[in-house]
């Protein structure tokens, strides 16, 4: 899950890390407030969770009342790559000197944290990855041990810093790495972390992707991760336990892994256009494909419907009781073509034909497609 | 011989009372697996199957002689299940299940860093050595048993691909999943040099998807060490991509991680690259893995 950036800041705070004086506001008058209180000029930045939110134009200084109402005005409401603007942090235009990047994430191939830093900070650090690699320095953490002061110094040795902004860095990375270890992090990232003129170091923007997979245990109260999803199918996939990712097509997909959903999609989308990616893991019963089909259908001008499922740890008898009651129960009359195999398969076959799903024995889902294809004609 | 597991391995099944785990074990066991007991903590001295159930790791090694384990253990159980196992000296732990905190991930990979372990998982179907036996949930009917090693990140695409094989009388030799989790406890380059070492493995068929630089990286061991014919089919082509956030991905893995980069790395190394799951029959055929 995804923090916004002002959610992520409070946990900085929290963990002793300098964060510029702001206000979360959503109007333009509550800009205006927040910005008598802080001073001017102020940064207002979109709390939209989308990369290259500045590029897009989510990230704004105002150095007057007139044009932060202007600004605000325009910003409220607005949509930045696709998302729209509910909340906007107005926030103290720090006065920098020098702008540094520092970052914790999972390196997945090594399975151990990295920490990255760079003297070079701000939107462009990728291509300075790119171009002057030696301009970013790295480390492995050994997740048993930790990540101690003198580690940070070692590693910030290696980019010239040297002194009190040694010393000060050092800190500051050993309190983001604890901000990883504690919220069980996937990505911890300040870019930039300002050197102030008066030589402090603050946190100019705050990013924080913590791990779906341990949200039930991390000790600090976290946002509701529903509520997050901004997409209404999406939120519901999760709300039943499914990964449901909403595209612009009109074929229904339940598959019963990712692997087998991406590859019925790369297989479907040859010729027909899929309307969602839904991945249900080892999950199924009756009821959840149920739901599934419900989630499904709440689209608009579903076609067709792409049954694939294997019964490995999955019982896909019962799923397909839940498939077929919710085709009786609908009336629905748009081809469901279902490859189903594994354990159970005979059974499920049975119970999906008395419903009147098509049903291709065949293993190749390439063959389950073409009849697919038949069935509801490529438009 | 088959990679990773064979006559001589005896297995626990970690888990083993809770429904999956039953039901699992009762077919792990039709498949002539030889489980030999299982671990519930608080319900030793019970049986499961036939099977009989211990309630710590150290206890069913030292009464049964066993040297791998599978694992049916909630998510948040894993790590301390995994440590036990770790400690009471079991040589092969295969991890079924999902949602497994990384972070716990990252741990166990971290404790096995200079053991001699060897871990599948987690999110994985496990291993099946057609007509021998199986650790994990693949289903049994798809496999016939033949030359062909499968590796694959999906568990239902590792299916999917012994299945078309077997459609066509290709039988496969091992068939691994390696989990598809985005930090596994072995990487894709591990389990290959098992297979290319293999002397009953003729072709081995990787089944990868985007994200992540595993293919990446397996793709420099295959030109550098790889003497058999491999295939690899990589999923996701037409995924949306994700509203990546930070920088720090990008950093650490560099362009590593699209459908086109790792297509390109495996054609320089040699691998034939599948458009489509179905085109690995041509492959079989080309290197008459039949």
């Amino acid at each position: 899950m995804r923090l916004h950036e002002y959610e992520a800041a409070k946990v900085f705070e929290a963990a002793g890390i300098k964060v510029p004086k702001h206000r979360v506001v959503q109007t333009p008058q509550e800009a205006l407030d927040a910005a008598e209180e802080i001073g001017y000029p102020v940064m207002l930045k979109a709390q939209v969770l989308v990369g290259g939110r500045g590029l897009a134009g989510g990230i704004k200084i105002a150095s007057n009342a007139s044009e932060l109402k202007e600004l605000a005005g325009k910003m409220t409401g607005s949509e930045i790559k696709g998302v729209s603007v509910d909340k906007i942090m107005i926030s103290e235009k720090a006065n920098i000197s020098n702008e540094l990047y520092v970052a914790v994430t999972v390196d997945g191939y090594s399975g151990k944290p990295v920490v990255i830093a760079s003297t070079e900070g701000g939107v462009n650090i990728e291509e300075t990855a790119r171009k002057t690699p030696e301009k970013i320095v790295s480390v492995h953490v050994d997740p048993q041990f930790g990540f101690y002061p003198f580690q940070a110094r070692r590693l910030l040795r290696r980019l010239g810093l040297s002194n009190r902004l040694l010393l000060s860095c050092a800190d500051v990375l050993v309190r983001l790495y604890k901000v990883f270890a504690q919220l069980e992090g996937i990505i911890v990232e300040i870019n930039p972390l300002a050197v102030l003129e008066n030589g402090e170091l603050c946190a100019v923007d705050a990013v924080l992707e913590v791990d779906n997979s341990a949200l039930k245990r991390i000790a600090q109260p976290l946002p509701n991760f529903l509520e997050r999803i901004a997409n209404s199918l999406e939120r519901q996939g999760r709300r039943i336990g499914v990964t449901y990712v909403d595209l612009d097509g009109d074929i229904g997909i339940i598959s019963s892994g990712a692997g087998l959903g991406m590859a019925s999609m790369d297989i479907i989308g040859q010729k027909l256009r899929p309307a969602n990616f839904l991945e249900t893991g080892g999950g199924i019963t009756e009821e959840l494909l149920y739901k599934c089909m419900e989630l499904i259908m709440m689209k608009e001008g579903i076609r067709g419907i792409f049954i694939n499922v294997y019964g490995g740890i999955n019982p896909i008898h019962e799923g397909a009781k839940g498939v077929v009651r919710y085709i009786k129960e609908h009336h629905l009359t748009i081809p469901i073509v279902a490859k189903a195999l594994g354990n159970h398969q005979e059974e499920t076959w049975e119970t999906l034909q008395s419903g009147g799903v098509h049903v291709v024995t065949n293993v190749a889902t390439e063959k389950a497609v073409e009849r697919l294809v038949e069935l509801v004609g490529v438009n | 011989m088959s990679i990773l597991l064979d006559d001589s391995t005896w297995v626990l099944v970690q888990g083993i009372t809770g429904n999956i785990g039953k039901t699992q074990t009762r077919w792990m066991l039709d498949y002539g697996t030889k489980i030999v007991g299982g671990i519930t903590p608080g319900k030793g001295g019970t049986t499961v199957e036939g099977v009989p159930v211990f309630d710590s790791v150290g206890e069913a090694v030292r009464n049964t002689g066993a040297t791998a384990s599978v694992f049916f253990v909630p998510a948040p159980f894993v790590l301390d299940a995994f440590y036990e196992t770790v400690d009471a000296g079991i040589k092969f732990i295969v991890i079924v299940p999902e949602h497994v905190p990384v972070h716990d991930v990252m741990r166990m990979r971290a404790y096995i860093k200079d053991k001699d372990v060897f871990t599948l998982g987690p999110t994985t179907p496990g291993i099946l050595v057609p007509g021998k036996g199986k650790m994990g949930i693949m289903p049994a009917s798809l496999f016939i048993p033949g030359r062909v090693g499968i590796i694959s990140r999906s568990g239902t695409l590792s299916y999917e691909f012994a299945g078309i094989l077997s459609e066509k009388n290709i039988g496969q030799s091992t068939v691994v999943g390696m989990g598809a989790d985005p930090v596994v406890l072995t990487n894709l380059e591990d389990i290959l040099k098992k297979f290319q070492d293999d002397d009953e493995t003729d072709g081995v068929i990787v089944v990868g998807e985007v994200g992540g630089e595993q293919e990446e990286k397996a793709a420099v061991f295959i030109k550098n060490n790889m003497t058999k014919p491999v295939a690899a089919y990589i999923a996701g082509r037409f995924s949306p991509k994700g509203k990546r956030m930070g920088h720090a991905g990008a950093i650490v893995r560099g362009s590593a991680g699209t459908y086109q980069g790792k297509c390109k790395a495996f054609e320089e190394a040699g691998v034939y690259v599948l458009n489509s799951p179905i085109d690995v029959l041509d492959w079989a055929a080309k290197h008459r893995l039949n």
